[in-house]
């Protein structure tokens, strides 16, 4: 088999907080996020996607990119550790303020310079899941995108790549440059090894400061807790034969058997 | 742009031919914004024929454009933001309304930034007081949701979730169906469709089941579902998994309940040793009563739940499978 030329591959990472150890506060109505902050999840699959078509060609390079506070270097040394080459960090505050179409501004004209082969990012972020990022960003950079992308075969200087619909599969097939918008099903993501989280201190990333335009299309009110309609009824600390009578009951009562 | 107060919405045809049942939902959404806009209601779809397209169209609309090109079939991103850009020329918007579909979540974000309108993705309402635009939207795992206003005098695009409006009925009227030639690039076309495959479990009962018990990693082995499904047999429910034992091999990935696995509303949902991931919930969610039976008191899912018991499950299970036979004889 002919070798295969090795890419340049720009992959958009974000940070978001852990969605799993988000709490509800019912008192003011908001949702409190953890702390604990870390790559959204469909990006950590599209660092991996890239990681594979590197290793496949035996070379190239992987430039991550996230925009967000200070914080986000933490996200971009992981994704060095997991084998990354280099990051850029778009330093703004908040993203969540602005509107996606300003942040996929910032982010399309961070890559123009690349002039890469392929832009990977994740389907939708785990925080403010819009989904529309990545799209955007390869709108305005005028790449032709696939979304929903759960397997990836590199075909010479073509993909040929799976996405999971409503009705079943598409397989698509598409030319490089392209973004590719990650799900899973793609494989795992990697867990860095203790020799690439030291070698990603020696990686360059490249801080830029960005102001994004404050006349924005959209506004967006804090997220708020919707009021809940039933308060839901939990056993606790009876033998199990009882809990069973009371679910049943209250089945029965609720004409769900 | 936006000047006249009109919507555009975009249907979606599903591979049988059929409109998916969002364009009907998308119909009562654009009725309602329309009116209080006053401004009138066009129609854009693809692949299907006239009579599908009319019928639909009486539901609600005062113009049909009906896009027929072989390109368009998948709808893959390039043509299908090419239909919908070229019939927001025609109609002259000042909102656009399409599915959150797989493809409606795509071609929507690639019109808006092409027209530079501001975006608001799988929103649940869509309201127009006083002229101003705003969308309801859940965020953070649908834990939240959040407003979003469309700045006065901009186009807005906005997808929105399937489910979240009634389906509007066939009127007796419809308009004409007018042929709208897409014009395509070559750019638009840098994506071509190969095949489509089906994923398998199709018609699967967990799509119209009332009752759905599913089983998570609390089971241990894939042996123990066989409580699940001594359940489920009982109730006349179907079976659903979690991801972490879709992945294990215990069951089949189109028993997976989930983001990346089916979305399902019964009547009654069953979760039995599942922890209540966000990535699982946000495929449950929407049933109507929700039980959840977990040993750990802090387990998300009881957040979710109409009725918990913490307990384990290797206990409880047996006695509730005792307890619906006795209720049942
Ligand atoms: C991008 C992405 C997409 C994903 N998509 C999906 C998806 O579509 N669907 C999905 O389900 N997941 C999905 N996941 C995975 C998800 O995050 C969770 O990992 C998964 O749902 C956990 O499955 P579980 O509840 O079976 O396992 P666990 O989280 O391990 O929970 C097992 C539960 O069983 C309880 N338990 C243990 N023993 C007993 C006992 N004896 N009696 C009673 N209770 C007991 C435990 O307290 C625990 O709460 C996705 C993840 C990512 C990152
Ligand atoms: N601030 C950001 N920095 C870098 N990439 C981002 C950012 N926001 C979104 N993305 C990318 O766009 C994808 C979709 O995000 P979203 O539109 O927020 O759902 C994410 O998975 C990332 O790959």
């Amino acid at each position: 088999m002919a070798a295969l030329r090795p890419l340049t591959i720009a992959v958009l990472i974000k940070q978001v907080p852990d969605m799993n150890a988000a709490r509800v506060d019912r008192a003011s109505g908001r949702v409190v996020t953890s702390g604990q902050l870390g790559i959204s999840s469909y990006d950590r699959y599209a660092i991996e996607a890239a990681l594979r078509l590197k290793e496949a060609a035996g070379g190239g390079e992987i430039v991550v990119v996230a925009l967000g506070p200070a914080t986000v270097k933490d996200a971009i040394s992981r994704a060095l550790a997991m084998g990354a080459d280099r990051g850029i960090h778009l330093e703004t505050a908040d993203p969540n303020e602005a509107d996606t179409l300003a942040v996929a501004a910032a982010l399309a004209e961070a890559i123009a310079p690349l002039n890469a082969d392929l832009v990977l990012a994740g389907q939708t972020s785990d925080d403010y899941e819009t989904g529309q990022v990545g799209a955007q960003v390869a709108a305005l950079a005028n790449l032709p995108v696939i979304s929903n992308v759960v397997s990836i075969e590199r075909e010479g200087d073509e993909v040929l790549v799976r996405r999971d619909m409503e009705d079943g599969y598409q397989r698509v097939r598409a030319a490089f440059p392209l973004m590719i918008l990650a799900s899973t099903g793609l494989d795992e993501p990697r867990v860095p090894s203790v020799k690439g989280i030291m070698g990603a201190k020696k990686k360059p990333v490249e801080v830029t400061p960005v102001t994004l335009p404050s006349a924005a299309r959209l506004t967006w009110e804090t997220p708020y807790v919707p009021p809940k309609t039933t308060s839901g009824i939990i056993i606790q600390d009876v033998p199990a034969s009882e809990a069973a009578q009371q679910l049943v009951a209250w089945l029965q009562e609720q004409k769900l058997v | 742009m936006s000047s006249s107060g009109g919507v555009l919405v975009v249907g979606e045809a599903a591979a049988n031919g059929a409109l998916r049942p969002v364009s009907w939902e998308l119909l009562t959404a654009a009725r309602t914004l329309a009116d209080a806009l006053g401004g009138a209601v066009t129609a854009v779809v693809a692949g299907v024929d006239s009579a599908t397209a009319q019928a639909w169209a009486s539901a609600g609309a005062d113009r049909l454009l009906l896009a027929d090109d072989a390109n368009l079939a998948g709808l893959l991103t390039g043509p299908a933001a090419a239909m919908v850009q070229q019939a927001a020329a025609v109609a002259q918007p000042a909102v656009i309304l399409a599915p959150g579909t797989t493809a409606g979540r795509d071609y929507a974000p690639v019109v808006a930034a092409r027209l530079g309108a501001g975006l608001a993705a799988d929103c649940t309402e869509v309201t127009a007081e006083g002229g101003q635009i705003s969308a309801l939207r859940p965020v953070l795992g649908g834990r939240a949701v959040s407003r979003v206003h469309v700045a006065p005098g901009q186009l807005a695009v906005a997808t929105i979730r399937p489910g979240s409006y009634a389906r509007a009925t066939a009127g007796a009227a419809s308009p004409a169906a007018e042929p709208l030639a897409v014009a395509l690039s070559p750019d638009d076309l840098r994506v071509s469709l190969v095949a489509t495959e089906a994923k398998g479990g199709e018609g699967s009962r967990l799509d119209s089941a009332e009752v759905v018990v599913a089983g998570g990693r609390g089971l241990k082995e894939p042996d123990k579902f066989a409580l699940v499904e001594q359940l489920a047999a009982t109730l006349g429910g179907a079976v659903g998994a979690t991801r972490a034992v879709v992945d294990a091999g215990w069951r089949p990935h189109h028993e997976q309940i989930g983001q990346t696995g089916r979305t399902v509303s019964p009547k009654l949902y069953i979760a039995v040793g599942v922890s209540g991931a966000v990535q699982h919930n946000v495929g449950m969610q929407g049933s109507d009563a929700i039980v959840a039976i977990n040993r750990d008191p802090d387990a998300p899912i009881f957040k979710l739940a109409s009725f918990g018991i913490v307990g384990d499950l290797f206990e409880v299970l047996p006695a509730l499978n005792a307890e619906l036979a006795r209720a049942k004889a």
